[in-house]
């Protein structure tokens, strides 16, 4: 094993000498050496690689005392809710608006959500974010809204839409002519995709079509959206190795902040401040496409209710705006705490989502992929694409502390230039800012659930796409990319894919 | 004899705990023995097709007995029509272990159609709401405070059923097939309209019953809800038509005979295509290739297929989802056939397919619902698994999985009598305790399910009961809120 190793690192060196004269403004990097923990990204959790991977298992070393509670957590997380009122009173209350009617149907087996590729079928596993523009004056006349929510929500929308309602007309809406049934409270919204292709050329002539999404609402239940309106299309993310996440501490995101750039590297790097419900109190954000959620517990609860439509504590208010009076009346699935998922079943669901293991890499020491792990460092992804963190000492969670995890994130906000851009700041986040995606598990979506599709909102088809779409901070890692010749471009990708 | 099988026992015993350092020494397996395996797929499928005949004969019964309330609504013909349901579950229960396996119930994509549950019950028919908009509210059924003991009269708030946004309650709706196929072929999963539980929920209503429970002041819902007697209490005046004798199209009472004839039709003609592949001399069916052992990998694969079926159903689907959750979660909801009360013979049914499959034998079923099946036409008695381990000298773990069996009956037999005795397995999960008869029989599942498992690793197949397929650690039945 050694003597493979050996030579792997011979060809790698010897391969990294000719590359210096296609890579643009060059800076001295190059990658530490190979070591082995790498192959397991979340370290003592890791689970092995299978032929059908999975990014819903607990963590390998998850105490067998814990293992009934993390499959409680799952259940719930799986089994269909729904409409109120009904004798399985455990187990309603969707909506009345919804995206989907459990969380696994969107976050497939814990990976990647989907989105069509035509114009056809409206959108599932994805949704929209909305907000209104922020003027001057709704600084100070919203600072509370603006403090704890991030943004202002469309006054009749809110800032989701939710393309799904328990009306009886949308649930027949395959069986009956539209107008058979009135809707007692109708979805927000029926969003479908354009897709708009442009053709992106190498210096070596290799062409590459790269698609970009375009939001047509086919169907809107509460009338125009308005001007002022901006739009966020986000794919559900893989849920795996959020707890691991969860651990790494503060001052370790901090330190790694360079929010004016004073090191002058052209990646600057800033955390989020948002607000928690649990502390009533702004503090760093890590987790969301824009760092706008501060812990586990809510993202979870957050997403129960706006996504399923399953109040909590943490989120107790109905999905309806207070100008969706319809929605508002109909029937809940309260019980006597008021919400619809007591806190015991909520942590739960917490407590399986924070434990589910990130996956063991593949094929490290091909050849490739190793010169592709120099490639990576040598361009710079390494910069924001932060390889590896330990986590904070848990008593509460013993199984995911101090542990030697390689996430490949920094999780702080980066411009990512005006072609990835939203144009819808969350709180600190601008328009164009995203936090940098972790890579661990990046090789495996397809497999877990058959989705591959890459950036925020699922426009890129590969690896490579993603690579191109990168703009802002990372555009002179990108420029580097673009000037390498086809097998190193290559060799990158396969190490990404190995992750 | 019996000596010498126990040394073979003691021989292959004591080959195991050799190799049992390294996973990947299989030199302790035996080849299979193609033609007993022969004999095994023959019976399973024979099993099958016996099975799934019984479920298409026992519903087509279910048809004729709602065509009969329907041409004359009296209360004892709706008692015929709840029974025939409760006899068209007898076989289809033990169907079951045909599941988690890619055979025809599944590969056809049925089976939601056919059992699906939660049902979305509120979208088909009225149900119990609060006037403020709230379904937590103190004058429903249920959540009346009463004392321990109390028998609140069941009286369905009936100006409900005059609601819009219901599938009966709208005249604009068509209720034909187009409805239920559309509704459940939609490309995201819809609420469950559709199959035996529909019926079930039409016919019997949702069972709010307070008879017997403890004390509520009426604010708890959880506690208020659980029910204890018999079943649902629709009344038979929401089938009788109104001011004339015959039906009005738009009429409320002729909507839900409609709505019964079109779901039991859907459910005869789903249960006949799973039948019609397991059916003999069909060179292009299922059953035709099931039973055709190419070579010792195949016959591996479709004895990993039986197997599958038998350990997915005990220890994931049987022991966690369908009782554990229930179980410790006290929630009645999760409770399989929990309109009719009947999950007492869901249980009995599944777990008796599994040794079904295991000795190779179906006895028929139950039409008089006495407990002792007495249809036996289609009865099979042929060539189990139990069966092959034992003439391949796999003795040890043959008679410790009939054991386990037999731990698994005795559980299951006294969940049904307790249940014929008035205590419903809704009341059982009430008191979870560790000498419940749900716990006891949720351990022996467990166990079984490991012997399973173990008989497949001495026959050199791979995993066939998977360790994702429970929500529920089934061994320790107690333990948790809920699953």
């Amino acid at each position: 094993m050694k003597v493979v190793l050996l030579i792997a690192s011979i060809i790698f060196l010897s391969a990294c000498d000719q590359k210096n004269k296609y890579t643009v403004s060059y800076i001295e990097r190059s990658a530490p050496k190979f070591i082995a923990a790498e192959n397991n990204p979340g370290g003592q959790t890791t689970v092995a690689n299978q032929t059908q991977p999975s990014f819903q298992l607990p963590a390998a070393n998850l105490a067998d005392e814990l293992k009934p509670n993390f499959h409680a957590g799952k259940a719930l997380a799986n089994q269909p809710w729904v409409k109120a009122p009904t004798v399985t009173f455990a187990r309603d209350g969707l909506g009345p608006v919804y995206n989907a009617r459990t969380c696994l149907m969107c976050h497939i087996k814990g990976g990647k959500g989907f989105i069509p590729n035509n114009n056809e079928t409206p959108v599932r596993g994805t949704l929209v974010r909305l907000s209104k523009v922020l003027e001057q004056q709704d600084l100070s006349v919203h600072s509370e809204l603006i403090k704890q929510a991030g943004v202002i929500p469309h006054p009749m929308y809110g800032d989701q839409i939710q393309g799904q309602s328990v009306s009886l007309a949308h649930q027949l809406r395959h069986s009956q002519k539209p107008g058979t049934i009135k809707h007692d409270v109708p979805p927000e919204a029926y969003v479908h995709i354009n897709w708009i292709e442009k053709t992106f050329t190498y210096p070596d002539q290799h062409q590459v079509s790269l698609r970009k999404p375009e939001l047509d609402f086919k169907y809107l239940g509460y009338g125009p959206l308005g001007d002022d309106t901006q739009f966020s299309l986000r794919v559900a993310p893989t849920i795996h190795g959020m707890g691991l996440l969860g651990l790494i501490a503060e001052q370790d995101l901090i330190a790694l902040a360079d929010a004016k750039d004073k090191n002058n590297d052209g990646i600057s790097g800033r955390v989020n401040q948002v607000w928690d419900v649990e502390k009533q109190a702004t503090v760093v954000g890590r987790f969301g496409l824009k760092s706008n959620k501060p812990s586990l517990a809510m993202i979870v609860g957050g997403a129960f209710t706006n996504d399923v439509g399953i109040t909590n504590s943490l989120a107790p208010k109905q999905p309806c705006t207070e100008l969706q009076t319809a929605c508002l009346k109909i029937p809940n699935g309260n019980d006597k705490q008021g919400v619809e998922l007591p806190d015991n079943l909520l942590e739960l669901v917490i407590n399986f989502n924070r434990d589910l293991a990130p996956v063991q890499r593949r094929n490290s020491q091909d050849v490739s992929v190793l010169a592709g792990r120099e490639l990576f460092y040598q361009v710079g992804c390494n910069q924001c694409h932060n390889p590896r963190f330990v986590t904070q000492k848990s008593d509460t969670a013993p199984h995911l502390s101090e542990q030697v995890i390689w996430p490949y994130s920094d999780l702080l906000l980066h411009d990512m230039g005006p072609e990835l851009a939203d144009g819808r700041p969350d709180y600190l986040a601008t328009g164009s800012e995203w936090r940098t995606a972790p890579l661990w598990g990046i090789g495996l979506l397809h497999k877990v659930n058959g989705s591959k599709v890459f950036l925020h909102d699922g426009r890129a088809r590969s690896i490579e796409e993603a690579i191109l779409w990168h703009g802002g901070e990372a555009n002179q890692a990108k420029a580097q990319f673009i000037q390498f010749e086809k097998l190193d471009r290559d060799d990158l990708i396969n190490f990404v894919n190995s992750l | 004899m019996k000596f010498i099988k126990l040394a073979a026992c003691i021989t292959s015993a004591s080959l195991l705990m050799a190799c049992g350092g390294d996973d990947d020494n299989n030199s302790s397996v035996p080849a299979i023995n193609m033609e007993k395996a022969q004999l095994v797929v023959n019976t399973n499928a024979a099993i099958a097709y016996a099975a799934y005949t019984d479920s298409v004969e026992t519903a087509k019964a279910l048809k004729a007995a709602l065509a009969t309330f329907k041409a004359d609504p009296s209360t004892q013909n709706l008692t015929a029509a709840k029974t025939a349901w409760l006899v068209s579950r007898e076989p289809y229960g033990q169907t079951e272990v045909y599941r988690f396996r890619n055979s025809p119930v599944d590969a056809l994509d049925v089976e939601g159609d056919l059992n699906a549950w939660p049902l979305g019950e509120a979208l088909i028919d009225y149900v119990n709401t609060g006037n403020d908009g709230d379904d937590f509210d103190n004058d429903q059924i249920g959540v009346t405070a009463h004392g321990f003991g109390d028998d609140i009269t069941a009286t369905i708030d009936v100006t409900n059923a005059e609601a819009s946004n219901t599938i009966i309650g709208n005249t604009a709706i068509a209720i034909d097939d187009t409805l239920l196929a559309k509704g459940l072929a939609a490309e995201d999963e819809h609420d469950v309209i559709s199959g035996y539980h529909a019926i079930e929920f039409l016919l019997w209503g949702q069972d709010l019953n307070t008879a017997n429970q403890s004390t509520t002041d009426g604010t708890d819902r959880d506690e208020a809800v659980n029910a204890t007697a018999a079943g649902g209490q629709r009344p038979v005046s929401d089938f009788v038509p109104g001011i004339t004798a015959d039906y009005d199209a738009n009429e409320l009472s002729h909507r839900r005979h409609k709505y019964l004839e079109v779901v039991v039709d859907k459910l005869i003609a789903d249960l006949e295509a799973v039948q019609a592949e397991w059916a003999t001399g069909d060179e292009n069916n299922y059953r035709a290739s099931f039973t055709t052992l190419t070579n010792e990998a195949d016959a591996k694969t479709k004895l990993t297929e039986i197997l599958n079926g038998m350990g997915t159903l005990s220890e994931g689907e049987l022991a966690g989802e369908r009782m554990q959750i229930a179980f410790a979660s006290n929630s009645q909801e999760d409770e399989h056939s929990c309109f009719s009360d009947n999950t007492h013979r869901d249980i009995w049914l599944n777990a008796e397919g599994v040794s079904n499959s295991f000795f190779g034998d179906y006895a028929g079923y139950d039409s008089d619902l006495n407990g002792s099946d007495d249809v036996i036409t289609n009865a099979v008695d042929g060539y189990g698994i139990s069966d092959y381990l034992t003439e391949v000298g796999l003795t040890e773990v043959a008679a410790k999985t009939f054991a386990a069996l037999a731990i698994t009956k005795a559980g299951y037999a006294a969940i049904d009598t307790s249940a014929r005795d008035g205590v419903p397995f809704d009341v059982l999960i009430q008191n979870p305790t560790e000498n419940s008869s749900v716990a006891i029989t949720i351990k022996a599942l467990n166990q079984q399910s490991r012997l399973i498992q173990d008989a497949a690793d001495q026959l050199g197949l791979g995993t066939v009961v998977e360790s994702d397929a429970s929500g529920c650690n089934t061994e320790n039945p107690t333990s948790t809120e809920g699953c």
